[in-house]
């Protein structure tokens, strides 16, 4: 397929001079340190680094797509080979392809983190070490990673960016003379690809003779002491974290001095590779402590990494689980800098429910197999489901069919989603001993392998407003609108829905129902009626309903109560009860249904009644006290969360 | 049972930019396809699956599982580029671009194809199973209701929608085909925004609204019951436009590859993506592509400004970046005064 690459010449991309260049160092110099393109889109970053494929000479561009399953990337048993020989024989994945040669990865912001991480990891470890399938492989292998991505799209964490030595960005062009010439030049591409290309011809061929003559002289750079200097003051000017800035500055600089032909570097090479080099690394000065920051050498990394594996695959057999390290997004937190502080002021614990085991809607699912099959046993049962909501925020682990299969392990208990792959590839050592029905390969219950699946998920957060006649209750409106629309903004990023009730005089009033639309929450919040009394357990119980009927549509979702009020009960519907024990007999029935809760109490009478502490306490909450609402402060508390 | 023909693409009432969206995309399936966004009972759908009637023939490299262009070298598969080499790609066979659709609750091994379990099971070796994306290469995709498609599912799409090829590495299987559609997706926006990057990939995109005009909702009841009344008889009435809408859609394609753009029809399009500040090129390129289709489905050979005028109302309002709570507005009657100037 190589063939599909050889497509728009590199050369032919009007502008963007920093991210071709940016492409040449990567091409030239591998121990640069992979380059990260950055830019909206349409800013031809795909086109260039296809392009870069026929600058590489007999290196390979090898596209990492999105969608990769773990046995892919790391390599597995080889299943041919298995079955007719009945030896178990490593068969390389991409990465094992990838050794001395390019790998592509389009929209590397969406690849799951853990797999990124491991792309990375392993090629500054220059060797793959695979314990899967029953295998277990070593062996060696070095690329280049280039990876593009659209920021809107969400960005990298630092500790992934952190990874990648270069870095660019690519414009937006805004002379018309350029942006004429871009059309005019896709027009033609468009006409006659091939008398496009000629035209071209000439200039890649030098460009590709530039790279090959820059890799020939790369090992002869010498790096003096004053230049190693340099880089220190660089990366010490620049705040970056850990030792690897100053290595990928060298690197690239040599590499950048090959490409002029030179065997040493001058200030200039440095100043240009610093251009590349540190913009994705420079961190703000550390503040009062002194930089105590773990030195982030890659064994350290793998070491940590691989601890993290035990804990977070709950399996119990190692053997089908991959090597390196998936560590889900509770290692996020470690490295993430940015994180901002927590508040720690009236801010009871956050309250999470690990495993939800309590939902016991019963799914039965047929299974899409329209062929014979010999001799399995396939016991569709009922489908356990759960719902973690195991504190990630925009991955988790789903044990309904649907999500990305990313990998299989052995099955826990009985197994509703066939990996059909694995299941073969582990009845295939045995096949020469098994007998056969026609069929060269007999599966056996002991084969069977479970599909782990991952989903974004994202969390369904209800506001539940005081939209009494008290005080204040325009404010706390307008804030709670203010805040949802701003969610719904990054929603496709995150994946969250939204909703708002509103209780006031008798009644709870669902003013938007729970969505991800824009327009819809527009159409609906245009008015905010507020006025009349506060029944504030009829509001707790509308948000009961409506979430506990979110949860039974979408099992995965991670539903969060988000409760505005002053905290005045002072209304019920049935006549006698006591507006404030029946709102607190539906706090204690949230609690018990574990939903995630937040008080945000706006109470700010002169005699304070603290119902809503109360409540928030029944709901084992997360409590917040506001003088004055904001959007800004409810986004804050929502951020906060943790979720 | 007989299967009830499709009602007739020509016999919709109205939504006339709907209609021409579609039918340029046919003509030229390169541009890009087409988003339409629109209320419930508004004929989205109808209208893609009627559309199926007016597709062309295409010449496909015989017994292909992706449908190769013998002609176009560079988008061959893996097969059809051995025989390309060795000379044996000879053997052709004409078949019907069709639409392709690809449901809401499709699993990402459908939509990628995936590890063929039978073969591996029967024979121990591995075999690719063509997926969805497959089928959809050289045709039309369309996938309803695209704004509740799940995440993976869209990151597999703009992947291919980016590459024109869809790579896969997974279930133990390592292979890559090509992927060249034209999307088209339907939603309705009050159930949830799509993802900016998949908008981005339409090169087209419309909003349909029900017809308020008191006579042409007439119209739209009376074709409807006419044809439910009698299919055939409704379908057979409408025979003659549906021909005459294929053959000119058919002569457009052949006219497209010699439409040119003026240079100040170049210099419009700068000025305007300048004026608007959008991001990227894309929309430059797709109002461009939009023109020269126009000019084709009008028979002509040149781009004018009427062309871009028409480009600039299906290719950009989708591409005006959202600030927070704002539609994304475009001032046409501003487009339209930079395009005449």
């Amino acid at each position: 397929m190589s063939d599909y690459f050889k497509c728009y010449p590199f050369v032919a991309v009007a502008g963007q001079e920093q991210a071709k260049r940016a492409i040449l160092i990567a091409l030239v110099n591998h121990k640069a340190g992979g380059l990260l393109i950055s830019g909206v889109t349409g800013t031809a970053k795909s086109v260039l680094v296809r392009g870069a494929a026929e600058l590489s000479g007999d290196r390979k561009l090898l596209n990492l797509p999105l969608n990769v399953t773990e046995d892919m990337l790391f390599g597995s048993i080889d299943l041919e080979y298995a079955v007719t020989q009945g030896e178990r024989r490593f068969e390389p994945g991409l990465l094992g392809r990838a050794d001395g040669n390019i790998i592509y990865i389009d929209e590397v912001n969406l690849l799951r983190p853990e797999l990124l991480t491991a792309v990375l990891d392993i090629n500054m470890a220059g060797e793959n070490r695979v314990e899967r399938d029953g295998i277990s492989f070593v062996h060696k292998t070095e690329y280049t990673v280039i990876g593009t991505m659209d920021p809107h799209e969400g960005v990298l964490p630092n500790h992934l960016l952190d990874r990648f030595g270069l870095f660019v960005e690519t414009e937006n062009l805004k002379e018309k003379e350029q942006r004429k010439e871009i059309m005019q030049r896709l027009l033609d591409f468009a006409k006659d690809a091939t008398a496009f290309r000629a035209k071209y011809k000439k200039e890649t061929e030098q460009l590709r003779a530039q790279i090959a003559k820059a890799r020939e002289l790369l090992s002869e750079v010498e790096i003096g002491d004053a230049m190693m200097e340099l880089a220190v003051q660089y990366c010490s000017q620049a705040f970056c974290a850990g030792h690897r800035a100053d290595l990928y500055l060298l690197e690239t600089a040599k590499a950048i001095a090959a490409l002029a032909g030179r065997t040493y570097i001058l200030p200039k090479d440095m100043e240009e590779a610093a251009l590349y080099v540190l913009p994705h690394r420079m961190r703000k000065p550390p503040e009062p402590q002194p930089e105590e920051q773990p030195p982030q050498e890659e064994p350290e990394d793998m070491e940590e990494l691989s601890d993290q594996e035990d804990d977070d695959m709950d399996s119990d057999d190692s053997q089908e689980n991959l090597m390196p390290p998936p560590p889900p997004d509770n290692d996020t937190d470690n490295h993430d800098e940015d994180k901002p502080n927590q508040e720690e002021d009236n801010q009871e614990p956050p309250e999470q429910d690990p495993q939800n085991n309590s939902n016991q809607e019963d799914k039965v699912d047929g299974i899409d197999m329209h062929f014979p099959f010999p001799k399995m046993v396939l016991d569709m049962g009922k489908d356990q489901i759960k719902r973690k909501g195991s504190g990630k925020r925009s991955l988790t682990k789903t044990d309904l069919k649907q999500g990305r299969y990313v990998r299989a392990e052995l099955p826990k208990e009985k197994v509703n989603d066939l990996a059909f792959d694995a299941t073969i590839r582990a009845a295939a050592p045995y096949q020469r001993h098994r007998p056969k029905n026609d069929c060269a390969i007999n599966i056996q219950q002991a084969d069977l392998r479970q599909r782990v699946r991952e989903k974004r998920i994202g969390t369904t957060f209800l506001f539940l407003v005081d939209a009494s006649g008290s005080m204040g209750a325009q404010e706390r409106m307008k804030a709670v609108k203010g805040a949802i629309f701003a969610m719904l903004q990054e929603a496709y990023q995150k994946r969250d829905k939204v909703g708002m009730i509103a209780f006031r005089r008798k009644a709870a009033e669902e003013l938007l129902p729970i969505t991800r639309s824009v327009d819809l929450a527009q159409k609906r919040l245009a008015e905010l009626p507020t006025g009349g009394k506060t029944p504030l357990a009829e509001g707790l119980a509308q948000a009961f309903i409506t979430l506990d009927m979110q949860i039974r549509k979408e099992p995965d979702t991670e539903p969060v109560l988000v409760l505005v009020t002053d905290g005045r009960a002072n209304s019920v519907v049935q006549e006698g009860e006591d507006p404030v024990e029946s709102a607190m007999k539906l706090a204690k029935q949230i609690h018990k249904a574990k939903i995630t809760s937040i008080v945000i109490d706006t109470e700010t009478d002169f005699i304070k009644l603290g119902v809503a502490r109360q409540v928030a306490a029944e709901m084992g909450a997360n409590y917040y006290k506001l003088k004055q609402l904001s959007q800004g402060d409810i986004l804050h508390i929502i951020r906060n969360l943790g979720i | 049972m007989k299967r009830r023909g499709v009602y007739p693409f020509t016999a919709i009432v109205g939504q006339e930019d709907m209609k021409l969206s579609l039918i340029l995309n046919v003509i030229n399936p390169a541009l890009g396809g087409v988003l339409i966004k629109g209320e419930k009972g508004t004929a989205k759908s109808t209208a893609v699956r009627a559309l199926a009637e007016l597709l062309p023939a295409m010449e496909t490299v015989k017994g292909c599982r992706f449908h190769c262009d013998p002609l176009q070298e560079n988008f061959l598969c893996d097969d059809c580029t051995a025989k390309f080499h060795s000379g044996e790609l000879k053997e052709t066979e004409t078949l019907k671009m069709r639409v392709v659709e690809l449901p809401v609750s499709a699993t990402e091994d459908r939509v990628v194809g995936t590890l063929d379990v039978e073969y591996a099971i029967k024979h121990g070796e591995k075999k690719f199973e063509p997926g969805l994306l497959a089928q959809a290469n050289r045709n039309i995709l369309y996938v309803d209701e695209i704004n509740l498609l799940d995440d993976h599912v869209v990151d597999v799409l703009l992947d291919a929608a980016a590459m024109g090829v869809n790579t896969v590495e997974r279930e133990g299987v390592s292979y890559s085909h090509p992927a060249r559609f034209v999307l088209v997706g339907t939603m309705n926006p009050e159930e949830g925004d799509i993802r900016p990057q998949l908008l981005d990939r339409f090169a087209l995109s419309v909003t349909v609204t029900g017809e308020h005009d008191r006579g042409n909702r007439k119209e739209v009841i009376k074709r409807r019951l006419a044809y439910e009344a009698d299919p055939e008889g409704f379908i057979a009435s409408y025979q003659k436009e549906q021909e005459e809408l294929a053959d000119k859609i058919a002569a457009a394609g052949e006219l497209l590859p010699e439409v040119t753009v003026p240079d100040v029809m170049l210099d419009k399009v700068a000025d305007l993506a300048i004026d608007l500040g959008v991001d990227g090129h894309r929309s430059d390129i797709t109002m461009i592509k939009t023109a020269m289709t126009m000019a084709a489905f009008r028979g002509s050979r040149e781009v004018n400004t009427e062309d871009l005028k028409i480009a600039a109302r299906l290719a950009l309002p989708h591409r005006m970046r959202r600030r927070p709570f704002e539609d994304g507005t475009l001032d046409m009657e501003k487009v339209l005064a930079t395009l005449e100037g």
